[in-house]
């Protein structure tokens, strides 16, 4: 089964977008690290679901998330700590703390599983996001291939930055020794390094839609875009603020 | 290699006219960006159709790229509460108190850590 081949698309997309987005639906489609290939694709049927979720539209509305009782629109098999997981990602993500995610091991969902859910989520969620803009029918999603997890977690991740461990900065040796593009190491990088995966998920999606970790130096704009680079972090700055996200 | 442009950050904050200054069609492009982050499909058809009309499909898909992909980047950094890298620097700091960001439940990811 083909994906992303946009022969209806009214615009001109880009080769290169409709190589990564293939290739991340192929890489969604697999057993993960801490997921099957089935439960990655509930959690993308699940971020699809959060969109149009009347508890989160409630919950949204409320002074606390904690205030605010209910069940999600759901269109998966997934527990009910995962759904809520995804939701919370979509809806109300600059309300996550420290405290609700350093909770979630006791309702079955580990760390390293959070990480990988939220790679999943957020890769969904941005090609999705691409397709509304465009006033594109979402890409339907992959069929899952059968496996185990790999249960594969960094030997290197430390805590001391942000909610959950992560590579350090420095000295990454082993499969991760050129997980930094170009020795690039910003927080925003390291986010989701418990499972390394995601990071090149993260990366090889942004490279495609934005630009590449080495295309982000160049401050004036690459030929192969449409827009130059101020016109890009205008968008990028107004998506940022609405989102309230202070990073 | 900069382009020594002038540009008025009150465009990151929605002022319209703001937008406009040294940035191409950064009207158009800001009210695509607003449509998308607030999910508001009437705004995002109508914003979709006038950039078109003013600055072509390639620049619409292109647009659509970036602001998917902040869309993304915003959650990233949320979900997983990654404080800024360096609070220190000039550029930042003075960027941070002309939009006035801290007013930002996330600021407290960096100002708390």
């Amino acid at each position: 089964m083909s994906f992303f081949e946009y022969l209806d698309s009214p615009y001109p997309i880009r080769e290169d977008i409709k190589t990564e987005f293939t290739k991340f639906w192929q890489r969604l489609a697999q057993p993960g690290s801490w997921w099957t290939g089935a439960e990655r694709i509930a959690i993308a049927r699940e971020t699809r679901s959060a969109i149009s979720c009347s508890f989160c539209a409630e919950r949204k509305q409320a002074l606390s998330p904690y205030n605010v009782l209910g069940e999600h629109d759901s269109d998966s098999q997934l527990d009910t700590a995962a759904v809520d997981a995804v939701h919370r990602i979509i809806t109300d993500q600059n309300r996550i703390t420290r405290a609700w995610v350093e909770s979630l091991p006791q309702s079955g969902i580990s760390t390293e599983a959070y990480v990988e859910l939220a790679g999943i989520v957020v890769c969904v969620f941005s090609i999705d996001e691409f397709h509304r803009t465009l006033g594109l029918d979402l890409e339907n999603l992959p069929e899952a291939v059968a496996g185990a997890p790999s249960n594969y977690r960094p030997a290197q991740a430390e805590p001391g930055t942000g909610f959950v461990p992560m590579l350090p900065r420095e000295g990454l040796t082993g499969p991760e020794e050129n997980l930094w593009p170009n020795g690039r190491n910003a927080n925003v990088i390291r986010a989701l390094s418990l499972v390394p995966e995601a990071v090149r998920d993260w990366l090889a999606l942004g490279s495609a839609i934005y630009l590449s970790v080495e295309g982000m130096a160049n401050l004036v704009g690459q030929e192969d875009r449409a827009i130059n680079r101020m016109q890009m972090e205008l968008i990028a700055a107004r998506v940022s603020a609405i989102n309230e996200c202070f990073y | 290699m900069t382009t020594k442009t002038d540009v008025d950050l009150q465009g990151v904050n929605g002022d319209q006219e703001a937008a406009t200054v040294g940035i191409p069609y950064g009207k158009e492009l800001m009210l695509l960006a607003e449509a998308v982050a607030t999910g508001n499909q009437e705004l995002l058809k109508e914003t979709r159709q006038n950039l078109v009309h003013q600055a072509g499909a390639s620049v619409l898909v292109d647009a659509a790229g970036v602001a998917a992909n902040f869309q993304r980047m915003v959650r990233i950094a949320d979900s997983m509460g990654i404080p800024v890298d360096d609070m220190e620097s000039d550029l930042g700091k003075s960027v941070r108190s002309e939009l006035d960001l801290t007013r930002f439940a996330s600021a407290a990811n960096t100002l708390q850590a």
